[in-house]
C-alpha cells in the first residue's frame, strides 16, 4: 500500500513537471501525428505487397505503425531508469530522496514510471491516428493477451534498463549497453521491416532480441486477431527473456548501489 | 537513555578510481586514497546542540553524509539512538532529519507546497497526514506566503528555509544541518540561527549536528563541538573551553582616546589598527590570566588616555587551528 502511494506521488510529482512545459507536451502529440504521417507516404512509395516474407499477410504501414508505436516502449523502458538516476543527481534531488527511508529500488521504479505511462498515451494515439485516419484495423478481441506480451516486454527491456541505471550509479558514465541493444532492436527487431527480408546470417540475431518476439506477438492479436494460444511461443520466449534479465539488472543494481556508498560516490556524476 | 548520536573510531577513507592512462601507464600500480576520517570518536546527548567546526575538506559532510546513510564508513561505527547507521539505514532514516548544503536538491518547477508533499510521502506519510504537516511546516518556516509560488521564484534564505522544513517532515529527533547559513546574508543567518536554537532545540527538544566553519556560529549555538581538520578530530568541548585551552595570548580591540606611549612590557604587544585624530583603534595582544590585561589599561589609564571600549576578539578558525598544532596535546573534554 504504502509503496503504490509512493508510485503515485512520483507520477503526480512528473505529471505536474510535464504539463509545467505546456508547449512541449503538447508538440510531442503533434511529433506523432507527423511521424505517422512520414511513415504513411513511405509505406506507399515502398508499396511492399503483403505476401513479402514476414508480413504474413499484413499491409506495410499497418506492420510499420506497430513497430513504431511500440518501440517507444522499449526506449523508455531501457532509457528512462538510466536517465531519471542522472537527471536526479544532476539537480542534486537523488541525494535528498535517498536520505528518505524509501527503498532506493522504489525510487528508480517511481522515477521511471511517468515515462511508461507517457508513453502508454502515445501508443494509443498512434493507433488511434493509424485507425482514424488511415484506415488501419485493430483488433481487440486479445486485448488481454496483448497487456501480457506487453508487461512481459517491459520488464524484459527493464531489466536492461535497470542494468544501464547501475552502470550509471557506478561508472558515472553513459553505458554503451542500452545503445548497443537500441540499435540492435531497430536493425534487426522486426521494427521497421520483417527478419525475414534480411540476409539469413544477420536476421538469425533477431532471435536474442526480445523485440522481436514481443512485435510479432503484438502485430498478430492486434491486426491479425490471433488467440491467446497462438501467440504462446511468443509469450514462453519473453517469460524466458524476464528471467535472465530482470534478476540481472536488480542484482547489478544492488551492488552499483552498494559500491557507491562504499566510495560515497552516490550522488557524483 | 542511549546517546543521541555516537562515533567510535570512526573512518573513511576514499579509494580514487584510476584513469585508462593511469592504468596503462602503471598496471599493478595502487589506486591514491585520500583519508576523509580517521578515529572520529565523540557523542551528542539528547536535545543537544553539538558542532563539528573546520574548515573545507575537513571531514564534516562525510561524516553527516555517513549518519545520513549516504556513505558507508570503513572502520569503527556510527550510532544514531543507539542503531548502526551501516546495518539498519532505513531505521535510522526515519530519526535522522539531513538537511544538505546544496540548496539546488528540490524540483524547481513545482511549487514549495508540492515538493513538500512528495517528500512527505517518501518519508512515509500518508496523503492527509502529508497536507496537514506541509502546511504546519511552511507556517512555521515563514513560508506560507509563498507556498503556492514555483521553487524557482525562491531566495536563498527561502530555500533554505524549505529545505529545513522538508527535514522535519517526519518529525527526526535528529537534525543534522551541513553549513545552513553559507549562503544566507547576514540578517538572515541570524534568524536561522534563532530559530535553529529557539523553535528546533529549545522548543521541540530535537538533538541537531551543525556543520560550520564559522566559530563564531558555532559559540553563538552550539553547547559544544569537535574541531576536526584533515579527518581527524583536533579537539572537543565548548567553545570557551576549547580556545581557553590554547597556547598563545589573547586578542583585545581597544579603543583610546590620547594614547599615551607605553613602555616596553613583555606581556603585551600593541598594533595600532586605525587613528582619527586623537583616537586609536588598537589590537592588543595580551598574556592569558586577567593580570597582564589589568596592568595595560592602568597604564594606559595612568598616562592619560580614555579608554572608550574594550571588547575581546575570538581567533579566527585559522589562528585556532595553528595554535592547537603549536601547542601541547590536551585531554578531551567530557
Amino acid at each position: 500500500m504504502r509503496v503504490l502511494r509512493t508510485l503515485q506521488a512520483f507520477l503526480k510529482r512528473d505529471f505536474l513537471i510535464e504539463v509545467s512545459y505546456r508547449t512541449s507536451f503538447v508538440l510531442q502529440f503533434l511529433g506523432i501525428m507527423f511521424s505517422v504521417l512520414i511513415w504513411f507516404y513511405i509505406s506507399r512509395v515502398v508499396a511492399a505487397p503483403p505476401t513479402t516474407p514476414g508480413l504474413d499477410g499484413l499491409d506495410y504501414f499497418a506492420y510499420v505503425l506497430l513497430g513504431l508505436a511500440f518501440f517507444h516502449y522499449l526506449s523508455a523502458a531501457m532509457m528512462s531508469f538510466a536517465g531519471k538516476v542522472r537527471n536526479e543527481q544532476v539537480t542534486g534531488t537523488l541525494e535528498a530522496m535517498l536520505v528518505t527511508p524509501t527503498s532506493v529500488g522504489t525510487i528508480v521504479l517511481g522515477s521511471s514510471l511517468w515515462d511508461f505511462v507517457l508513453t502508454s498515451f502515445k501508443v494509443v494515439v498512434y493507433l488511434l491516428v493509424g485507425w482514424l485516419v488511415f484506415g488501419v484495423v485493430i483488433h481487440l478481441d486479445s486485448l488481454l493477451s496483448c497487456f501480457l506480451v506487453l508487461a512481459l516486454t517491459v520488464l524484459a527491456f527493464s531489466g536492461i534498463g535497470i542494468l544501464s541505471a547501475a552502470l550509471i550509479l557506478y561508472l558515472k558514465r553513459g553505458d554503451p549497453i542500452t545503445s548497443l541493444v537500441a540499435s540492435l532492436s531497430a536493425l534487426l527487431g522486426g521494427v521497421f521491416y520483417p527478419p525475414e527480408d534480411m540476409p539469413a546470417w544477420l536476421g538469425i540475431g533477431s532471435r536474442f532480441l526480445p523485440i522481436t518476439y514481443a512485435l510479432h506477438a503484438l502485430r498478430r492479436a492486434l491486426l491479425r486477431g490471433s488467440r491467446f494460444a497462438e501467440l504462446l511461443p511468443d509469450i514462453e520466449a519473453l517469460v524466458l527473456f524476464v528471467a535472465v534479465l530482470l534478476p540481472v539488472g536488480l542484482l547489478a543494481f544492488r551492488f552499483a548501489v552498494r559500491k557507491a556508498r562504499e566510495e560515497g560516490s552516490l550522488v557524483q556524476y | 537513555m542511549p546517546a543521541a548520536i555516537l562515533a567510535e573510531d570512526l573512518g573513511k577513507i576514499y579509494v580514487k578510481r584510476r584513469s585508462l592512462r593511469e592504468m596503462a601507464r602503471r598496471p599493478f600500480g595502487r589506486a591514491e586514497r585520500v583519508t576523509a576520517l580517521a578515529g572520529i570518536g565523540f557523542e551528542v546527548r539528547p536535545g543537544e546542540i553539538f558542532g563539528l567546526l573546520g574548515p573545507n575538506g575537513s571531514g564534516k559532510t562525510t561524516l553527516l553524509k555517513i549518519l545520513a546513510c549516504l556513505v558507508l564508513p570503513n572502520a569503527g561505527r556510527a550510532l544514531v539512538d543507539g542503531i548502526d547507521v551501516a546495518r539498519h539505514d532505513r531505521a535510522v532514516k526515519r530519526r535522522v532529519g539531513f538537511v544538505t548544503a546544496d540548496e539546488r536538491s528540490f524540483y524547481w518547477r513545482l511549487t514549495g507546497r508540492e515538493n513538500l508533499h512528495f517528500f512527505a510521502t517518501l518519508y512515509g506519510l500518508g496523503a492527509a497526514q502529508a497536507r496537514s504537516r506541509t502546511s504546519e511546516l511552511v507556517s512555521a518556516m515563514d513560508l506560507a506566503g509563498v507556498a503556492d509560488q514555483q521553487f524557482m521564484s525562491y531566495s536563498s534564505g527561502m530555500k533554505q528555509r524549505l529545505a529545513i522544513a522538508r527535514a522535519l517532515l517526519h518529525d527526526p529527533p535528529v537534525l543534522c544541518l551541513d553549513e545552513p547559513t553559507r549562503s544566507l546574508d547576514p540578517i538572515a543567518a541570524k534568524h536561522l540561527r534563532r530559530f535553529i536554537v529557539e523553535e528546533l532545540n529549545a522548543r521541540h527538544g530535537r538533538t541537531i549536528l551543525l556543520a560550520t566553519h564559522n566559530l563564531q556560529e558555532a559559540e553563538e549555538i552550539c553547547g559544544r563541538l569537535v574541531v576536526l581538520d584533515r579527518g581527524r578530530v583536533l579537539r572537543q568541548g565548548s567553545v570557551a573551553a576549547i580556545t581557553a585551552g590554547l597556547p598563545g595570548r589573547e586578542h583585545y580591540m581597544l579603543r583610546v582616546r590620547d594614547l599615551p606611549d607605553l613602555p616596553d612590557d613583555a606581556r603585551w604587544s600593541l598594533g595600532v589598527e586605525r587613528r582619527d585624530g586623537d583616537l586609536a583603534r588598537i589590537d592588543a595582544a595580551v598574556d592569558r590570566g586577567g593580570v597582564a590585561l589589568s596592568d595595560l589599561l592602568r597604564r594606559i589609564l595612568d598616562g592619560g588616555g580614555t579608554i572608550q571600549a574594550c571588547s575581546r576578539r575570538e581567533p579566527s578558525l585559522q589562528e585556532i587551528f595553528d595554535r592547537i598544532d603549536a601547542g601541547p596535546a590536551r585531554p578531551e573534554e567530557p
